[in-house]
């Protein structure tokens, strides 16, 4: 047999090529999650729920269990798998829209309660399955469908620090972090650090994941890069906001 | 198992393989190509957008380029030998 691309071993090769767009982010950040997975050896135990958007065509896409669920309504699915069966390993896979917008009052109380489950949203600023409109994420001037002056912080506010106040609110225990799809080491790494949080029961794990959307942003690879390591950072600051004080070698990301 | 048809190209540390049944024509990778040597290519993708190929002499193997790969379609095996024994 002559080579065959070097997937993580979780994907589930029959649905590839994926349904994403090219150049989109999912695609770097599942990726990512996939070796994370491999790298723990916990594929049999782990259940994965997929929110409404574009995070919805992971729905085939690894070779685990998986339940797609209403709208932002994704992390409480996943507390009640993970409460029914906590040797499960449960991951809620959500958009920008799913977490801060319709499913925000979830991710709140879930976070509050600090349940033992493992949240990673993807942020690309804006919603994109239904053709570009402002998100709560969308950046201050930013153009989309429904600010085609660039958005207006006086009329719709500033974007929504996620990450940032998830970690104000968790107790202790919970892992918060922030990561982009341009430094895919160190965002398998957060991974891995968030499931292993679940995995050894200390937790809520959340990880925000900086990513690209060129059909939206209406953008070239060379402007969607740009857009990502240079506008977006200034917003959204990368790296580890809240780490158990039990995970080793946490410091050094 | 889905079966995808890779074609390679040997470069100075070893071979570089693309697999346009995989490839969506992004063009991330160009970008991030610290020696610029990827160039489009004559050989279309699953969307019918030109794949990839990089330039012989100047491809170090790095990587980087399967690494922002969103569709995996892209494989650097440092090893000539490897390719003989797989093929």
């Amino acid at each position: 047999m002559a080579v065959q691309p070097a997937m993580p071993r979780s994907w589930r090769r029959e649905s590839k090529p994926h349904k994403f767009c090219p150049g989109c982010g999912h695609g770097i950040a599942l990726k990512a999650l996939g070796q994370a997975i491999d790298e723990l050896g916990i594929q049999d135990r782990v259940v994965f729920g997929c929110d409404i958007g574009c995070s919805l065509l992971t729905w085939d896409f690894f070779n685990v269990d998986t339940v797609q669920t209403h709208h932002g309504r994704t992390t409480p699915v996943m507390t009640g798998i993970k409460r029914a069966n906590p040797n499960l390993i449960c991951i809620a896979y959500m958009g920008d829209g799913g977490g801060y917008a319709i499913g925000a009052q979830h991710l709140v109380n879930a976070a509050g309660r600090n349940e033992k489950i493992t949240v990673i949203l993807v942020n690309n600023t804006q919603y994109a399955m239904t053709g570009g409109q402002m998100a709560p994420t969308t950046l201050p001037g930013q153009k989309t469908e429904t600010t085609p002056y660039g958005r207006d912080v006086e009329l719709t506010g500033f974007p929504t620090q996620g990450p940032e106040m998830v970690a104000a609110i968790t107790p202790e225990g919970a892992y918060v972090a922030r990561g982009t799809v341009s430094k895919i080491r160190q965002l398998q790494k957060m991974y891995v650090r968030a499931l292993l949080n679940q995995i050894e029961g200390r937790g809520f794990s959340f990880v925000e994941t900086l990513a690209t959307c060129p059909t939206n942003w209406r953008t070239n690879a060379e402007k969607t890069w740009a857009f990502l390591e240079k506008q977006m950072p200034e917003y959204f600051r990368v790296g580890e906001l809240k780490v158990p004080l039990t995970t080793e070698g946490a410091e050094e990301a | 198992m889905a079966h995808f048809e890779p074609i390679t190209k040997e470069v100075k540390k070893g071979y570089f393989a693309i697999f346009p049944g995989l490839c969506k024509g992004c063009g991330l990778c160009i970008q991030k190509c610290p020696k610029q040597c990827l160039t489009w290519s004559k050989t279309l993708g699953v969307y019918g957008t030109p794949t990839v190929i990089p330039d012989k002499g100047d491809c170090i193997s790095c990587g980087i380029c399967a690494q922002v790969c969103p569709d995996c379609a892209i494989l650097l095996a440092k090893d000539k030998q490897e390719k003989q024994a797989d093929a």
